[in-house]
C-alpha cells in the first residue's frame, strides 16, 4: 500500500494522471487515456506472462487477450480498487483458464515442450536457472513470490488478488524466499557455513 | 521461526522490514535490532540478495505487432462506444417509459383480441342456434299451413319424384274394381290433418338436441309440461347422477310429427343448445311396397276362402286350405303391425333429447367421504410405493451388473484422464 501511495502521489505532483482516472476517462470514450495506460502496463503485464507461461509468442497472445478483456469490460469499470490490482486480477483469471485448456489439450496431445527458451535473448543460462528454481516451489508460494519480486504488489494486493490473509501471504512469502534461496544461492546450505557468510558479511 | 531472548524480531519481520511492509513503530524496533544483531542483519541481506538476484530474470521487450493489434482494438471500441452515446435509441433508465409504453400497448391489444374473438364466438353461436327454428317457423308458415317438413329447394324436385309412384298407385287402386280392398292408402287417411300431396309423402323424422340447462329438476318439469302440451310422450328417459359430474338427463321424445318445430324451440328456450341436429327419413316407398304386399296377401286369403267355400273335396284337402289361410293371415298380421309401426313412426317424430346441468363442485358430498377417500388415497400410496421400492429392486437386478461393468469402465477412464491432467497442470 505505501508503495502504491508513493506512486501515485508522485504521479499527481507531476502533473501526470493516475492510472484510475486514464481507466475512467477510457471507460468515457476517450482513447489517448487508454493509449497511456497501454504504455504503462504492456511491458509489466507481458513479463507477468512470460514469467509464467514459458512460450513467449503464448505469453504474448494472453497479454493481448488480457487488455482486449480490459477494452471490452472498460464501460462497466467501477473504479473501487486499483487499476494496477483490477490489471493483475484479469491476467491471473486469464492464466488460470489458459493452464486449464492447456492442461487438457495435454491429456489428450501428450505433455507439452514445457521450456522452450527463446534462443535470441541474452542472459539465458540465468533465466533458464531462475525458471527451473521458481518451478520447483509450490503452486501458491511461486505465485506469492512472482507478484511481490516481480509485480511489486504489495503484502495486501496479494492478499486480495489470490483471496488469501495477508498473514498467509506473509509466512508463505517467507517459506517460498528461504526455498528459493535454498535452490539459487545455495544448493546444499549447512548452517555453519551459512553462518560464516552472513558474518563475514556483516 | 520464532522471536527469542536474543532475538526480539521475528525473521518474518526481517523480511517485511525489507519489503517495506512494516508499520512506523515496528520498522524502527527492526531497524534497532538490526544494528545490534549480525545474524539478524545477514538474514536481511540475504531477502535483498535474493531480490537483486531475481532481477537478472528480464523480458524481451513487447513486439510491435501486439501493440498494433491492441491499439487497432482500442481504437475501434472507442469509436463504437462514442456512436452508441450518440444514438442510443432504445436504453434503460430515462427512455424506460417508451419500453413501458410499447410492452403496454402490446399486452392491451392482445387482451383485446382475446376478448373479441370470445365475444364474436358467443354470439354467433347463440345466433346460429336462435336462428335455426325461426328458418324453420317461416318455412312451415309459408308451406299452405301443413305440418310438412319442407326440404331445401334443391331436395324438392327429388323427392317429388320419388313420391310419383305411391301416388300413381293411389289415383290408379279407387278404379281397380277388382280388388276388394282399398289397400294402403286407407291407411294414408289416418295420418290425419296431411293434405293430399304431403298424404303421399310419408316422412319419418327424427331430431336430437344436447342442452346445457342451469337446473335439471327445473328443466325436467317444464319438459313434462311441454310434453303434455303437445300430446307427445317420452318413450324412454334415464337421469344419471354420479359423484363429482354434472347430472344429466337423457330421454327419448316421441311428439306428433305436427308438432315437431314447435317443440323444438319450446326445448330450446330450456337452456343453451350444444348440438342441434334434424333428419327426415322418406319412408313411402316402404309403406307403399308394404300396402301392395297385404293387398296380395289379402287377395290370396279371399281367394283360399273362395276356394274353401265353394270347392269341396276330401278332408286332408280342406285341412290343407285351412292351414294355407292361416299361414296367410299371420302374413298379413304381421304386415299391418309393420304399417301401423312405420305409420307412427311418420306420425308421431322423435327428438333424442340430451340434457345436461352446468356442472357444480358439491363440497359436502366430498367432505362426508372424506375418511373413505384417506383410506383409498393411503392404500393407493402404500401400493405405489411398494410398487416404486420392487420397481428400483428390480431394476438393479436386470441392469445393476452392466452398470457396475459400465462406472468401472468410466471410473477408470476418468481416472487416466485425470492423473494425466494432473501432470499436465504441474508441468504448465
Amino acid at each position: 500500500m505505501d508503495s502504491t501511495n508513493r506512486r501515485s502521489s508522485a504521479a499527481e505532483s507531476a502533473g501526470v494522471s493516475s492510472d484510475e482516472e486514464l481507466m475512467a476517462a477510457f471507460s468515457r470514450g476517450s482513447q489517448n487515456d487508454f493509449d497511456q495506460l497501454f504504455l504503462r502496463y504492456k511491458q509489466p503485464l507481458f513479463g507477468f506472462f512470460r514469467r509464467r507461461v514459458a512460450d513467449a509468442a503464448q505469453a504474448e497472445e494472453l497479454t493481448q487477450e488480457s487488455f482486449l478483456a480490459v477494452i471490452r469490460a472498460s464501460s462497466r469499470y467501477q473504479p473501487s480498487a486499483l487499476f494496477r490490482t483490477y490489471l493483475y486480477a484479469i491476467g491471473l483469471k486469464i492464466l488460470r483458464a489458459h493452464r486449464r485448456k492447456a492442461a487438457f489439450r495435454a491429456c489428450f496431445t501428450g505433455a507439452p515442450d514445457a521450456y522452450r527458451e527463446p534462443a535470441a535473448l541474452g542472459d539465458l543460462e540465468t533465466e533458464y536457472a531462475l525458471r527451473q528454481a521458481v518451478g520447483k516451489l509450490d503452486r501458491l508460494e511461486q505465485e506469492i513470490l512472482l507478484l511481490r519480486e516481480f509485480e511489486q504488489l504489495s503484502y495486501a494486493e496479494i492478499g486480495e488478488l489470490l483471496h488469501l490473509p495477508m498473514n498467509t501471504v506473509r509466512s508463505r512469502l517467507f517459506r517460498a524466499r528461504l526455498a528459493l534461496h535454498n535452490l539459487i544461492v545455495a544448493p546444499v546450505p549447512t548452517s555453519s557455513a551459512e553462518q560464516a557468510r552472513i558474518e563475514e558479511r556483516a | 521461526m520464532n522471536t527469542t531472548a536474543e532475538h526480539p524480531v521475528a525473521p518474518e519481520e526481517i523480511m517485511a522490514f525489507v519489503d517495506g511492509e512494516l508499520s512506523a513503530a515496528d520498522a524502527q524496533a527492526v531497524a534497532a535490532h538490526l544494528d545490534g544483531c549480525s545474524a539478524c542483519a545477514g538474514l536481511a541481506s540475504q531477502f535483498r540478495g535474493l531480490s537483486q538476484s531475481l532481477t537478472r530474470w528480464g523480458v524481451a521487450p513487447v513486439s510491435q505487432k501486439l501493440e498494433n493489434a491492441v491499439n487497432d482494438f482500442a481504437a475501434k471500441a472507442s469509436a463504437k462506444s462514442k456512436s452508441r452515446k450518440q444514438s442510443a435509441p432504445f436504453r434503460f433508465g430515462t427512455w424506460n417509459w417508451k419500453l413501458w409504453a410499447f410492452g403496454g400497448t402490446g399486452v392491451v391489444a392482445g387482451a383485446l383480441l382475446l376478448l373479441g374473438i370470445e365475444v364474436t364466438n358467443s354470439y354467433r353461436s347463440d345466433r346460429v342456434a336462435n336462428q335455426r327454428p325461426m328458418a324453420m317457423m317461416m318455412s312451415q308458415n309459408s308451406g299452405k299451413g301443413t305440418a310438412g317438413y319442407a326440404p331445401p329447394e334443391s331436395l324438392k324436385g327429388k323427392m317429388y319424384n320419388s313420391l310419383s309412384a305411391p301416388s300413381r298407385m293411389a289415383t290408379r287402386s279407387p278404379s281397380d274394381s277388382s280388388e276388394p280392398i282399398s289397400a294402403g292408402f286407407g291407411v294414408a287417411g289416418t295420418v290425419g290433418n296431411f293434405s293430399d300431396t304431403t298424404a303421399a309423402s310419408m316422412i319419418a323424422r327424427t331430431a336430437s338436441l344436447s342442452i346445457t340447462v342451469k337446473d335439471l329438476s327445473t328443466a325436467r318439469a317444464s319438459l313434462e309440461a311441454m310434453l303434455a302440451r303437445h300430446h307427445g310422450y317420452s318413450a324412454q328417459l334415464t337421469v344419471e347422477s354420479a359423484a363429482n359430474a354434472p347430472r344429466s338427463l337423457t330421454a327419448s321424445l316421441r311428439i306428433p310429427a305436427s308438432d315437431l318445430s314447435h317443440a323444438i324451440s319450446d326445448l330450446k328456450t330450456l337452456g343453451r343448445v350444444r348440438k342441434e341436429s334434424q333428419s327426415g327419413e322418406d319412408v313411402s316407398q316402404q309403406h307403399a311396397d308394404l300396402a301392395e304386399r297385404l293387398k296380395t296377401a289379402r287377395a290370396t286369403e279371399e281367394r283360399f276362402r273362395g276356394i274353401l267355400q265353394q270347392r269341396t273335396g276330401n278332408i286332408s284337402d280342406v285341412l290343407e286350405v285351412e292351414e294355407s289361410i292361416a299361414r296367410v293371415r299371420g302374413e298379413i298380421e304381421s304386415m299391418e303391425a309393420e304399417q301401423t309401426t312405420l305409420e307412427h313412426r311418420v306420425d308421431f317424430a322423435t327428438i333424442d333429447l340430451q340434457l345436461s346441468e352446468e356442472y357444480k363442485e358439491e363440497i359436502a358430498s366430498t367432505s362426508a367421504a372424506f375418511s373413505l377417500r384417506f383410506h383409498n388415497a393411503f392404500v393407493a400410496g402404500y401400493r405405489n410405493a411398494a410398487g416404486t421400492v420392487a420397481g428400483i429392486f428390480l431394476f438393479l437386478v436386470e441392469y445393476g451388473p452392466s452398470i457396475l461393468i459400465w462406472l468401472a469402465i468410466i471410473f477408470f477412464l476418468a481416472f487416466l484422464i485425470s492423473r494425466r491432467y494432473k501432470k499436465a497442470r504441474s508441468r504448465i
